[in-house]
């Protein structure tokens, strides 16, 4: 064999790949989507959404009244608290200081994710009622968000759910007993600028913190 | 070649295992947040009920469990699929414990860590209650549904942990108990016999009457029919656990794989999981014969007739010549009563049929029922016997004895405990009013002018009546503004003036008959 042949391109093809993973950019979009589970936690979001129409269209809870929001108000934290597994990335240090890009990733795929979230629960509700409507589910969704992208940089990506859920079950006593801070935000009503304002505020904060620093990656993460 | 002496298992390397895993568990990082959601929702619920044992103890299956209850699932799904998640089984299979005993030593370090949460939560609320109870001792049915529901929803998620193992079942584990959980709920508010077997399943309720347990003791029928169903969904799951490796290696062959998982192991999983699906059978049988009664709900299988029978009690009473009477574990509240009862009751003090003393009488449907005065919403309190007595219940609409007996020491409930005694004097016993759905009906517009004018003659807040303008106009047949103009004149006349009017026209007064333009 001479170094001619080496430099000679061969002439065997290389195996197919779609034509939108051989873009660079859409690649590492794939591989990045595909290491923090992209598809499972849709998969996840998807029941989460069939559960939520479940729950309206056989009437399991109350349809007005404050009750009427116990059930959505689960639905719609328990897939925030889904949404921000998918912050844990499994390289840890070395993908960090191998790639600039990362902090674009992450920021596109929460802002993908929280956005695939309310699309799907608002697309579980088409031709239900839900108490409140699209604007207190989307704001439910984007506040539980918040919390749980926070969390992500203390606990880590895969424990990131505990503190949504908790913060889920306090909204449930808060419902009940007709808070009206507007720190708890699922039991206002849907125009309270307030609760806006907070759930916003939160979703903001936590965005910005896993952009610049992403989730907590120890090796004990994983315990 | 020499024998080497291989070290023989020590008996206690079990006990050291779950030494570590309690000591590395996830769930210890959950307390804290745990224990502010109790002292956040629980706690704060609970102290917000009257100090009556049986009240407070609701909190423990209802509000504790939805606090405790989802994150249980979601920790224990979570521990559960440890090695599905680093893909650590062919690993492990090789090592000398069985996985049943890898598992058993994860949940029981998990469920060490949350019922300890748990039984802490508990033990504050009884030490709260104990604190400021006048009467009774601490339930312990409602602590052991607890306990079994919170080891039911930890297995729930660690059986979806095991055989699911990935990163989103701890969450989803979660979401699906706190949902179970909710619905229960939701069923319990709408509780019917006969129809609601999944809500006398579920420890959840509505908030209790304020003397639950006090005239009657709860029978502990539903208690133990519940732990007798979540139990028995707990001894099936870990059968399923038992037989999972089964189930691994059926591609093999299932006699294979019986054999390789051993045979004592596989019989010992059917055998919990048949065990377990019959007790939660027997559950769901015995609670839809669930029928309510003067001690709660009674399920004839498991009902002791002993206890329908009063518990014997000695009231607490104040005054000497009208004597206020409420049970002892509602003492607390014995001063706010006298206070607002004395000056309404000396006003009508030798009136005919005036009462001589007020008590305190059990409420609640399951009474009433068994009374046989459950009739279109009228309540049992009232005046009546000879002589006459003044008979009111703790959750009586206007000044129920609910929250703390601090709470009593206002104008409004104040005004409310006279309304209500002054209504039954003059007003005589409640009357339904018309339509399928009636509800009681409001005094006449007479009764009405009557009873703001004694009351205000004793300084008390002007009461509040309800207007009911469905037929058109006011039910008591006149404005408000036009009762507020006779109440006054009466009330402008003198004491004895007053008494003396009474005196020649109660009976007509009670009857109906006096309109507004008769009083004086």
């Amino acid at each position: 064999m001479t170094a001619a042949e080496v430099r000679t391109p061969s002439s065997v093809p290389a195996p197919s790949a779609p034509a939108w993973r051989a873009v660079p950019g859409a690649r590492l979009v794939w591989l990045h989507w595909r290491s923090r589970r992209v598809p499972a936690a849709v998969l996840a979001l998807a029941v989460c959404g069939g559960v939520l129409c479940a729950a309206l269209r056989l009437q399991w809870t109350f349809n007005s009244g404050h009750f009427a929001q116990e059930l959505p108000m689960i639905v719609e934290g328990g897939a925030a608290a889904v949404l921000v597994i998918t912050t844990h990335s499994p390289f840890g240090e070395a993908e960090r200081t191998a790639s600039r890009w990362l902090p674009s990733l992450r920021l596109g795929t929460a802002l993908a994710m929280t956005g695939l979230a309310i699309g799907i629960l608002q697309l579980g509700v088409t031709g239900v009622s839900l108490d409140g409507g699209i604007l207190v589910l989307a704001r439910n969704v984007l506040g539980v968000t918040g919390i749980g992208l926070l969390s992500s940089l203390v606990t880590g990506g895969l424990l990131a759910w505990i503190l949504p859920m908790g913060y889920i079950a306090f909204a449930e006593y808060a419902l009940l007993q007709s808070w009206t801070s507007p720190w708890t935000w699922p039991v206002r009503p849907p125009d309270d600028r307030g609760a806006w304002l907070c759930a916003c505020l939160l979703f903001a904060i936590g965005l910005a913190a896993f952009t610049i620093r992403g989730a907590r990656t120890r090796l004990a993460d994983d315990s | 070649m020499t024998a080497v002496a291989l070290p023989r298992l020590s008996r206690r390397r079990p006990a050291r295992v779950l030494r570590i895993e309690i000591r590395r568990s996830v769930a210890l990082w959950a307390v804290p947040l745990l224990l502010a959601l109790f002292y956040c929702d629980s706690f704060r619920t609970a102290a917000g009920f009257p100090p009556i044992w049986t009240v407070r103890s609701s909190v423990i299956t209802d509000n504790m469990i939805a606090d405790f209850g989802p994150l249980a699932a979601g920790l224990a799904a979570w521990v559960a699929s440890r090695e599905g998640r680093r893909k650590t089984g062919d690993l492990i299979a090789t090592t000398v414990r069985p996985a049943w005993a890898r598992q058993a030593s994860a949940l029981g370090a998990t469920l060490f860590w949350l019922l300890l949460a748990y039984l802490a939560g508990v033990a504050a609320i009884y030490i709260d209650t104990a604190m400021q109870a006048t009467w009774g001792g601490p339930p312990l049915w409602p602590v052991a549904a607890g306990v079994v529901e919170v080891v039911t929803f930890a297995v729930i998620g660690f059986t979806a942990g095991a055989l699911f193992p990935g990163r989103f079942t701890a969450p989803l584990a979660a979401i699906g108990t706190f949902l179970l959980a909710e619905i229960g709920f939701h069923a319990a508010l709408q509780v019917e016999p006969d129809r609601s077997t999944y809500a006398l399943l579920s420890t959840a309720t509505s908030v209790p009457l304020s003397d639950d347990g006090v005239f009657y003791r709860v029978a502990p029928d539903l208690a133990i029919t519940q732990v007798m169903f979540m139990a028995g969904i707990t001894v099936a799951l870990l059968g399923v656990l038992t037989l999972a490796p089964v189930f691994r290696l059926s591609y093999r062959g299932l006699l294979s794989g019986v054999s390789r998982a051993g045979r004592w192991l596989c019989v010992a999983g059917v055998a919990l999981l048949a065990v377990g699906a019959a007790a939660a059978a027997t559950g769901v049988a015995l609670a839809g014969t669930a029928k309510l009664s003067v001690s709660g709900w009674d399920i004839p299988a498991l009902h002791d007739a002993a206890s329908d029978q009063p518990v014997p009690y000695t009231p607490d009473c104040a005054g000497t010549s009208f004597q206020v009477c409420v049970h002892p574990a509602f003492s607390g509240f014995l001063a706010s009563a006298n206070a607002a009862l004395q000056p309404v009751a000396s006003e009508i003090a030798g009136l005919p049929g005036a009462p001589v003393r007020a008590e305190e009488v059990p409420s609640g449907e399951g009474v009433r029922a068994a009374q046989g005065i459950l009739l279109a919403g009228l309540p049992a309190a009232g005046l009546s016997g000879t002589p006459p007595v003044y008979r009111y219940n703790s959750d009586d609409g206007l000044a129920p004895f609910m929250g703390s007996p601090a709470g009593t020491d206002n104008a409004g409930w104040e005004a409310g405990f006279r309304q209500n005694f002054l209504t039954a004097f003059v007003a005589g016993p409640p009357r339904a009013g018309q339509g399928a759905d009636a509800s009681v009906a409001q005094p006449t517009a007479a009764q009405q002018a009557v009873i703001t004018a004694l009351m205000t003659a004793v300084g008390s807040a002007a009461p509040q009546f309800g207007e009911d303008m469905s037929n058109g106009g006011p039910t008591a047949g006149a404005t408000p503004a036009q009762i507020a103009a006779a109440a006054q004149r009466f009330a402008s006349l003198s004491p004895a003036a007053r008494h003396a009017w009474l005196a020649a026209h109660l009976a007509a007064l009670r009857a109906g008959t006096i309109t507004l333009a008769q009083l004086p």
